[in-house]
């Protein structure tokens, strides 16, 4: 698929020897140290941009393991406790038959965070070295990742409302399992990896792109 | 002069590794260090891997099942497999870091599971929870091991369960029923555990424990027996069934008693035999022990009808052992013929044979052939009259024909017999019962129908209904004859001659006889030291009062009276009786014969001859009276007598001879004073006496 405009020379802020601000978008002359509006120190390119990315990814992926391993939820019920992990609720669930719901938490809390994994991974690797990608296909997948972020929390909001709804003393009851605090921890880094990325960057490759030809 | 400097490349100062890291790398190296951390203390907590060899793996689960020790967990199944050779599942458990250096070779393993039986439920919750494997060990720190077998009950002592540890073994032919419970006056004090059967296979064996504070009741005096089931007896008390519990009637049970007083505690491991009952155990204290039993075989040629399974073996009258088994045999080659005999293999119980020494199957063997060599025989004997049953006895035959104990390798020792001594009761009984049979009941009922259908005829015979007609004439005759007026005077005669009498009798104690003579007795007894000759007047005067009384008994007015009674009560018999049914025709006539004798009687003036007759009593009496008026003349006279006789004695007072005459004399005379005095108060008691005689 093509962008319009993809193969023109996309002038950035730089070129211009404007700089915007981040916060309220305010477009001031290159070199000014802080917005006059909102007071915000004003960068042209967030050099330590990267670094928070990569360090926020890993914690992100760290917390993803122990995610995976430990068990989400624990059902107890009057005659047993059952524990079961991502992935093993949702493989039980398939053997139960209900795979469209069992695809859906697959979906939702696997296929989704590790993509986000790789997207951000992804985006970040491709500043810093000539891709094949577009700038504007990559553009576009930092909004959907950025997008899609919160929507992972979503595990967390059902075993929060299970766990608060379905306490009947010692009849049954459902606790969130430790991977659920990890999970969480994992798609809030993951975010904040995600804000913390310096989509401009983006652009910049594509000058240095075009312009090491040019020189 | 210097050279110039060499040219110099002029980089761009790079800012410090520091200075261009961001601080927000802090964030996963903390993390890292965390999660570090957390791994390394998770790894460090862990206790060590210990595996457990089970026979199998019902309800072991991994990660669920849990070790407990104490009914805690302290460990959990992480992994369950089958051993190398599958002889078996090995249960690798993660034991707690606490709890670890104590499973050491001393340790027990044990899968819980639910049980129900007779005595209870154990392990209840295990039925929610799932099994678990309970660890036993002690509190002391032993040498390590990582592999252990488990065992497949539960130990009879664990977790610290205090107690004595006996084993128990069976008497020969006896039972055992382990996981039984041992009590002692009706409280559990112990229980049996897993029995097994010894190598010889001739006792059950079983480990048991008592628990503390009971151990103290064993001494090596105890004796075990068995409590189970129940026992029903027949005795003279009536029918009893005796079981000590519910739980030992279903499950079997064991209880002890430590007969004789005393005795050293006894160590863990000491074996006692279990008996089967209480007697056995007591009389235990006295003879030796069982030991294995010698069999022996007798062959009968006789017919063993009664002879049983368990039937007594006696010698001497002393039970020795008793009959295992029954069969026939046909044997040509040993009995010369192919006929079928009777075998019986006994079971001799050696300790009872009372020999010295070693007592073995071996020496009871030797024993029994050298009596058998002496002439020992066996032979059948009627054990019970009632039943018919039998016992073989060992006796001494004097004259026996020689013989002599068949033994060998590989064969029953044969005991060989003599002609039996059975009392045939049976046949004695058959005997009664065929004469009963024979009885002619048949014609004695026949005999009864006829009787019975005489008596039917009798009862319905036309002058036996008449009957009742002519007892209602006779009785109208004796209407008659009662309502006749001569009947009726009877009673006012009487009453005249009674009132004769009255008076008769009021004139004599008018004239005071009984005063008068106790005055004259008076006067006898004031001349009681006299003496004299002319008293014999007295009993000749008392004899004719006698004389007079009799006559006046002889009077036949009671005897005419009786008659009379006796004539009524005749009639009346006659009515009354029975009899008089018998012979209804006669009756009648006799009837009729009363009827014309009472008419007889009616005209032949019996009546005027009763008149006369009281009318010549009552002269008699008449007389009597007259003569009685002449009594106190008499008494006078008696009186003057004794005067003269006491002026007489005084005269001879001092004479020694007629001294001893006189008290002879009075003694005579003081007999007939008191005679006298008896008289006259009879008379003043009952004045009809004279008349009577009595």
């Amino acid at each position: 698929m093509d962008i319009a405009g993809q193969n023109l020379a996309i002038k950035s802020a730089r070129d211009l020897g404007v700089v915007a601000c981040t916060r309220c978008t305010k477009v001031w002359p290159a070199g000014t140290a802080t917005c006059g509006r909102c007071g915000k120190a004003l960068v042209a390119r967030d050099e330590k941009s990267l670094q928070r990315v990569w360090a926020l990814w890993l914690v992100g992926l760290m917390c993803y393991v122990p995610a995976n391993m430990y068990p989400m939820l624990q059902t107890r019920t009057l005659l047993s406790v059952q524990e079961d992990t991502i992935v093993g609720g949702a493989v039980e669930l398939m053997h139960h038959g209900a795979v469209g719901v069992a695809v859906i938490i697959l979906i939702a809390s696997v296929v989704i965070p590790l993509a986000k994994f790789m997207a951000i991974a992804f985006l970040a690797i491709s500043v810093t070295r000539p891709s094949s990608v577009s700038n504007h296909h990559r553009q576009l997948l930092y909004e959907v990742v950025e997008y899609i972020g919160r929507w992972s929390m979503i595990d967390i909001f059902v075993v929060a409302i299970m766990s608060s709804l379905v306490q009947l003393n010692t009849l049954a009851a459902v606790n969130p399992g430790r991977a659920s605090l990890f999970f969480a921890l994992s798609v809030i880094f993951t975010m904040l990896s995600a804000q913390a990325f310096d989509s401009r960057m983006i652009w910049d490759v594509q000058a240095k792109q075009k312009g090491a030809p040019e020189e | 002069m210097s050279d110039a400097p060499p040219p110099v490349t002029i980089e761009p100062a790079r800012k410090s590794f520091l200075g261009r890291a961001s601080v927000v790398w802090i964030i996963p190296i903390l993390a890292l260090a965390m999660a570090l951390g957390v791994a390394w203390q998770t790894y460090n907590d862990r206790g060590p891997l210990v595996e457990i060899v089970f026979e199998n793996g019902a309800g072991i689960a991994k990660r669920e099942t849990e070790l407990r020790y104490r009914d805690i967990a302290v460990g959990v199944v992480e992994d369950v497999r089958f051993a190398e050779d599958l002889s078996g599942v090995v249960v690798a458990v993660r034991v707690d870091k606490e709890v670890a250096p104590y499973v050491d070779a001393s340790s027990t393993f044990w899968v819980v599971r639910p049980e129900l039986t007779t005595t209870g439920v154990s392990g209840l919750d295990t039925v929610l929870s799932g099994v678990y494997i309970e660890g036993s060990w002690d509190s002391e720190i032993g040498p390590k091991q990582n592999r252990f077998k488990g065992l497949v009950e539960a130990p009879l002592r664990s977790n610290g369960e205090e107690g004595l540890e006996i084993v128990l073994r069976t008497t020969p032919g006896g039972n055992l029923t382990d996981d039984s419970p041992i009590t002692f006056r009706g409280i559990e004090v112990g229980r049996v555990g897993k029995a097994r059967i010894s190598q010889q296979g001739d006792f059950a064996i079983a480990e048991a424990i008592i628990f503390e504070p009971h151990s103290r009741l064993i001494s090596p005096t105890t004796r075990f027996w068995d409590t189970s089931g129940f026992t029903f007896s027949v005795g003279p008390q009536g029918a009893e069934i005796d079981f000590s519990s519910v739980a030992t009637l279903v499950a079997g049970g064991l209880t002890f008693d430590t007969f004789v007083s005393g005795g050293a505690r006894v160590a863990d491991g000491t074996v006692f035999e279990v008996f089967a009952d209480e007697v056995a155990a007591r009389n235990s204290l006295f003879i030796a022990s069982e030991v294995e039993a010698l069999e022996v075989r007798v062959v009968f040629d006789e017919n063993i009808s009664g002879l049983a399974v368990d039937a007594p073996v006696e010698l001497s009258g002393l039970k020795i052992g008793k009959v295992q088994s029954i069969s026939g045999v046909v044997d040509a080659d040993e009995f010369g013929d192919s006929r079928v005999r009777l075998n019986a293999v006994l079971s001799i119980q050696p300790a009872r044979l009372g020999l010295q020494g070693e007592v073995t199957p071996e020496a009871a063997l030797a024993f029994l052939s050298t009596r058998i060599e002496e002439g020992l025989r066996a032979r059948l004997a009627s054990a019970s009259l009632l039943t018919g049953g039998l016992k073989i006895e060992l006796i001494q035959v004097d004259d026996a024909p020689d013989a002599v104990l068949l033994t060998g390798e590989g064969i029953i020792p044969i005991i060989p017999t003599t002609e039996s001594v059975i009392s045939d009761a049976t046949a004695t009984v058959e005997g009664v019962v065929t004469r009963i049979n024979n009885l002619p009941v048949e014609e004695l009922l026949n005999s009864a129908i006829r009787f019975l259908d005489s008596a039917e005829a009798f009862v319905s015979d036309e002058d036996l209904r008449e009957t009742p007609q002519d007892v209602r004439a006779l009785l109208g005759d004796v209407r008659d004859i009662v309502a006749s007026d001569d009947v009726r005077d009877i009673p006012a005669k009487l009453n005249a001659a009674l009132t004769r009498i009255e008076g008769l009798v009021a004139e004599l104690e008018e004239q005071k006889v009984a005063a008068r003579l106790v005055a004259a007795l008076d006067a006898a007894e004031a001349a009681a030291n006299g003496v004299t000759t002319s008293v014999e007047g007295v009993p000749a005067l008392v004899d004719q009062i006698r004389a007079v009384a009799a006559k006046a008994e002889e009077l036949p007015l009671e005897e005419l009276a009786t008659r009379l009674a006796a004539l009524t009560s005749s009639a009346e018999k006659v009515l009354d009786t029975d009899a008089a049914r018998r012979l209804p025709a006669d009756l009648g006539a006799a009837l009729k014969e009363i009827e014309a004798t009472l008419s007889e009687l009616r005209e032949g003036g019996a009546i005027g001859n009763i008149n006369a007759t009281l009318d010549s009593t009552r002269k008699a009496a008449d007389a009597v009276a007259t003569s009685t008026q002449d009594l106190p003349a008499l008494v006078d006279r008696v009186r003057a007598v004794l005067d003269q006789a006491s002026a007489t004695i005084t005269g001879y007072n001092k004479g020694d001879v007629l001294s001893r005459d006189a008290r002879a004399a009075l003694r005579d005379i003081s007999k007939a004073a008191d005679a006298m005095t008896s008289l006259a108060r009879m008379l003043e008691r009952n004045p009809s006496a004279l008349i009577r005689g009595r």
